[in-house]
């Protein structure tokens, strides 16, 4: 762990985490004693294959996933141990998620899955407002259309600023360019990186693309559930 | 073929709910229709039953002497399936006269019935009213003892024809003979039954006494000289016959048709085994055909009534197959992707159906069996026979819903290609019926139906004879049957689009509330609202119709009885003794009694007419009885009573008498009544206030109601010889404690189930209390499953979606809202659908049947108990399922959920 990390405040941290998954002859162990610190407005890129537990330790950092064995900590307060509904409020109180898939609301526009994330987080009444937000995404003209009218760049832009609409400490993208084209995708991260400068927020990225994970401070490399490497990018 | 079995067997264990799930449904579904198979063998046996019961005679072969008749019943009366065979004998009767203390009285033409004195061991063709049958003497009927104020003990003297010896007997008793017109038909066994205008005065003498005392002067009719007698009163000779009864269970055990083919061959081993001796008149084969028609109105009935709830239920088996269908296209998909051919496929999905309809069918059996033991009175009535058909027709409709369901949901997959197949949306092409409009097309067929059938008076034919029978068109049952199949379909075409458009509208623009998420989310899932709202809402539909229409049902064949019988409980006493006893306030003290009401009745001449004339009070007549407006013409019932207590000799008039007698409002009518102080008949005024086409416990043609007292000070009568008694419970029992009560004042009671089991008409003795009972049941566990399913599907489609708001940090009850709002609206929907549609329904079956009911129902009855627990139950599925929702989102796992794409 690197000493600029340790200065920063710490957000959130895995002491130890494993996650198990199934048993006897099925048993997938997912995560192997991991330990990891995030701390505030730092850029990690957590790389590993296809199975490597990137998303599983992405989802024990939100609070998605309860760890098998291990404790995750949120602002220094146990997360693992809550139940599913403090979890939430802690998510809905700064942790936001950018999926592989951008997991828009099917049944709602691109304003509503905005809006209904900034209720969700209890920002409805501040200085946020979903049109600005999908403004600031560069989605102005495509406030009330659909997921299903919508293409897969502008989906993710529209998850980008459903999670900025959290006004989230943490940001956890997973593959968030992983269904794009290359240009896309390069866009999409491009804009996420000018959004965490703009924001503050820390990140941290799960990709399997080498060159994703370059654009990071830090990059966490995971191979089979466990940590096998960490260093210091730009 | 193996590896398919063992594909199937593990895909079936490996996702246990589901499996559960899809055998639940399918359980559910084929009890209903396992209960309904019941049922209606039960019924149809009920049908055979009550048209064997209603034959008073079922057998008369004429013969040509006193011994043949007795030759003839000796060598039969032993024979097997044979309950009694009695030589008998009818002959005309020209004129009897009584001679007592007001002088002379006689009667005209009429009709001598010659019997044994053991005659009604199994042949109830008349009842005693006084006495009994002795040799030596003569029974009167009632009509002609009150004629010829006659009483027992007293003598008469009986002339057979003009000219013959007069014969002087005495009275021994007073009957009512119920069979006239069965007794007095000519027989000929060529042409079958005819049965003709009875004799009005009617004579039961013992066939000994007959034989040697009045037989001697009359000529005896032969099969030549048959036809003479066809005409009503033109008997001029005596015919000799042999009244055969069969025994009724073994006609009882199978349909109608069954019954029919039964009792053929019955007739035709008895004829064979007195060669030349006897043929017969065949007066059972004869009802049993008309009872056969009647068994296929009634198996039209009941399909009418349980199909679409079947159906519907069967629904409910394809809407839990949805609740799985993404993952099992993929699944179908990946293997064709590994090379399965969609023959593979097939067989796979065939394999699983069986499976899953062969365990759910056999549990169907089951919960049939239990539902018919529990809610159908008499019970199942299993035979190991009944119990495997019903079981393997269970299964076999098992099998077929799960594939039917299974095929259904995937056929897209089977259809299309594998690239397809594992798109996650899928494109829709509009089906064949929706391009041809069918579900309008049927809509139209069926309001067509509706409106010629109403508009011919629902075309019933009615046999005018003197037991009438009435056959419906099945034709007309197209129409409901129609309007299910226009509107279930016209619901599918719509996709929820009305509601989607209203949710939408309320959601308003830009909604950044829950109260406009969960608006403006239903706004755009039309589509499977809308399927929840298909089956929610038929079901619901198919429960109220069925509810409305077993009530009005029932209620009628009530008010049916109570028309014939007079009111729930009757007591009747002899002239005198209600008054002196006074029977109506010792009889209202009966536990189970209402109220109660005298009434006497009594005959007066009309000019010529012999009439039934009954005296009752106005203000307490309709507390122990019922009247319909529909009873009175140009006026209501509560008027009409008004009137009558308002003029004392005021008198309703049936509408035959004012036409023939040109009878208007206002006139002056003079009766001609028996003054029981000095047994003479006098004359009393009274004036018409009124025209009454039916009255409780009148005959259907010719009658009149008059005040009580006024009748009663006129005829010194004694006041009323019949109380009428409204029950709160069991009438039969209550009817059991009246006749302990009165037992000492000589009364016979009678009571409203004793008069619906008596009633003769096939059509209107199908009972649909068992078949109601077992789907309102089903309806009410179906809706409840209806509303549990559709919030589970919501979850197994949502699980994403729903995972996702999770992951926002949305909380748990704000999540749970998205379910339970689509649920409420769906329940909200399906019970204003299901109260349209249902109301429609039934109207449209009870305006088909109006000429069952007698009289017609004035309005629907609504069973207000029944609707309550059928909407409480879904509503409280609803709760229920819910509350399970929300635990369940508690422990979704959301990070595997989120993963999958």
């Amino acid at each position: 762990m690197s000493a600029q990390a340790t200065e920063r405040t710490t957000l959130a941290a895995c002491d130890g985490v494993s996650v198990v998954y199934g048993d006897g002859p099925a048993r997938v162990v997912a995560l192997d004693a991991v330990d990891l610190r995030i701390t505030s407005g730092e850029r990690v890129a957590l790389w590993g294959r296809s199975g490597s537990g990137k998303t599983t330790l992405l989802h024990v950092l939100g609070g998605l996933v309860t760890p098998t064995a291990g404790s995750v900590s949120w602002h220094g307060e146990p997360l693992s141990s809550l139940d599913a509904a403090a979890r939430g409020r802690a998510r809905a109180q700064g942790i936001a998620y950018v999926f592989q898939g951008a997991n828009l609301l099917p049944s709602f526009t691109a304003f509503e899955n905005v809006a209904f994330a900034l209720r969700a987080s209890g920002h409805m009444d501040g200085d946020l407002d979903p049109a600005g937000l999908l403004e600031l995404v560069g989605l102005s003209a495509k406030l009330d259309a659909l997921p299903s009218e919508l293409s897969g760049g502008e989906a993710q832009r529209v998850a980008i600023a459903r999670a900025l609409g959290q006004m989230p400490e943490l940001l956890l993208c997973d593959e968030p360019t992983g269904h794009l084209d290359s240009d896309t995708g390069t866009r999409v991260l491009d804009l996420v990186d000018a959004l965490q400068d703009e924001f503050g927020f820390a990140l941290v990225l799960a990709t399997h693309d080498a060159d994703v994970a370059a654009r990071a401070a830090r990059t966490v490399t995971l191979l089979d559930g466990r940590v096998v490497d960490e260093e210091e990018g730009r | 073929m193996t590896t398919s079995l063992r594909l199937a067997w593990t895909g079936l264990l490996r996702a246990p709910g589901r499996t559960l799930t899809r055998v639940v449904v399918l359980t559910a579904s084929v009890a209903l229709l396992g209960g309904m198979l019941l049922f209606v063998g039960n019924s149809l046996r009920t049908v055979s039953a009550g048209a064997v019961r209603s034959v008073p005679i079922d057998l008369q072969g004429p013969v040509t002497s006193y011994a043949s008749a007795r030759s003839v019943a000796a060598g039969i009366a032993h024979q097997p399936g044979v309950l009694q065979a009695s030589a008998t004998a009818t002959a005309p009767l020209a004129r009897t006269t009584h001679s007592g203390s007001a002088g002379a009285t006689s009667a005209g033409n009429g009709g001598l019935l010659a019997v044994p004195t053991d005659y009604l061991r199994h042949i109830k063709t008349f009842r005693y009213l006084q006495g009994g049958l002795r040799p030596g003497g003569v029974v009167l009927d009632q009509q002609m003892a009150a004629t010829l104020q006659a009483r027992v003990g007293d003598s008469v003297t009986l002339t057979t024809r003009h000219g013959a010896p007069p014969v002087t007997l005495k009275v021994s008793g007073v009957a009512l003979v119920s069979s006239a017109d069965q007794l007095f038909q000519p027989l000929n066994p060529t042409t079958g039954p005819a049965p003709a205008q009875p004799p009005a005065n009617i004579a039961v003498v013992d066939i000994g006494t007959f034989a040697k005392r009045l037989a001697p002067a009359l000529r005896t009719i032969t099969p030549a000289s048959v036809g003479s007698s066809a005409q009503p009163g033109a008997q001029d000779g005596v015919q000799w016959q042999v009244q055969t009864q069969l025994d009724p269970a073994p006609l009882s055990a199978g349909s109608p048709s069954q019954a029919f083919a039964a009792a053929g061959q019955a007739k035709n081993r008895l004829e064979r085994s007195l060669p030349g001796k006897v043929q017969f008149v065949d007066n059972l084969s004869d009802q049993l055909n008309i009872a056969a028609g009647d068994a296929l109105y009634a198996q039209t009935l009941y399909i009418m009534l349980a199909i679409p709830g079947a159906l519907i239920a069967l629904g409910l088996a394809y809407l839990a197959a949805l609740g799985t269908v993404d993952r099992d296209r993929r699944d179908l998909s990946l293997l064709r992707a590994r090379g399965a051919t969609r023959r593979d496929l097939l067989t796979l999905a065939g394999i699983e159906s069986v499976i899953v309809g062969a365990v759910a069918g056999l549990a169907g059996a089951g919960l049939a069996f239990a539902a018919v033991q529990l809610l159908v009175k008499g019970g199942a009535q299993l035979t190991l026979g009944r119990a495997l058909l019903t079981a393997g027709a269970c299964v076999l409709l098992a099998i077929a819903g799960a594939a039917a369901a299974r095929l259904g949901a995937s056929a897209s997959v089977l259809r299309g290609s594998v690239v397809a197949g594992r798109r996650a949306v899928q494109r829709e092409r509009r089906p064949l019926w929706q391009r041809l409009y069918v579900d309008v097309a049927c809509l139209a067929v069926s309001g067509l139906i509706y409106w010629l059938t109403a508009r011919t008076g629902f075309s019933a034919v009615v046999n005018p004879d003197s037991n009438p029978t009435l056959s419906l068109s099945v034709y007309m049952f197209f129409a409901p049957a129609l309007l299910w199949i226009g509107a279930t379909l016209l619901l599918v075409r719509l996709r929820g689009g009305a509601l989607a458009w209203a949710a939408r509208r309320a959601a308003g623009t830009r909604p950044r509330t829950l109260r406009g998420f969960l608006l403006a989310s239903a706004g755009r899932r039309g589509a499977p609202i809308n399927r929840g709202l298909v089956v929610v809402g038929l079901l619901l539909a198919f429960g109220v119709n069925l509810g409305i229409f077993s009530a009005t049902y029932n209620q009628q064949a009530n008010v049916d009885a109570q028309l014939t019988l007079g009111a729930d409980v009757t007591a009747t006493a002899a002239p005198g003794v209600a008054a002196k006893q006074n029977l109506p306030a010792t009889i209202a003290r009966v536990p189970g009694v209402q109220a109660t009401t005298g009434v006497d009745h009594s005959y007066a001449y009309i000019g010529p007419d012999l009439q039934d004339t009954y005296g009752i009070d106005p203000a307490t007549f309709t507390k122990a009885t019922t009247l319909r407006d529909s009873y009175f013409l140009d006026t209501t019932a509560k008027q009409a009573l008004a009137d009558l207590q308002a003029r004392p000799d005021g008198i309703l008039v049936g509408k035959e008498t004012i036409t023939d007698f040109s009878l208007r409002k206002g006139d002056l009518l003079r009766l001609r009544v028996l003054d029981h102080a000095s047994g003479a008949f006098k004359v009393v005024p009274f004036h018409v206030i009124g025209t009454v086409q039916e009255f409780p416990s009148a005959p259907k043609d010719s009658f009149m109601i008059t005040n009580l007292h006024y009748l009663a000070a006129a005829t010194h009568s004694g006041g009323p010889n019949v109380v009428f008694a409204k029950t709160g419970g069991d009438p039969a029992a209550v009817a059991g404690r009246v006749a302990a009560a009165t037992a000492s004042s000589g009364t016979e009671v009678h009571n409203i189930a004793e008069q619906t089991a008596k009633t003769t008409s096939s059509i209107t003795t199908v009972d649909l209390t068992g078949i109601s009972r077992i789907e309102e049941a089903f309806a009410v566990l179906l809706a409840a499953g209806a509303m549990g399913l559709f919030v589970a599907l919501a979850i197994a489609e949502r699980r994403q979606e729903l995972a996702t708001m999770a992951a926002l940090g949305a909380p748990l009850r704000d999540i749970a809202a998205f379910l339970w709002s689509e649920a409420a609206l769906v329940l909200a929907a399906g019970i204003a659908l299901a109260t349209g549609l249902g109301w429609l329904l039934s109207k449209m079956l009870v305006a088909m049947l109006q000429h069952v009911f007698d009289p017609p129902p004035d309005a629907l009855a609504i069973p207000w108990g029944y609707l309550a627990g059928l909407g409480g139950a879904a509503i409280a599925a609803t709760l229920v399922a819910t509350a399970l929702a929300l635990r369940g989102l508690r422990r979704l796992p959301l990070g595997a959920i989120l993963r999958e794409q």
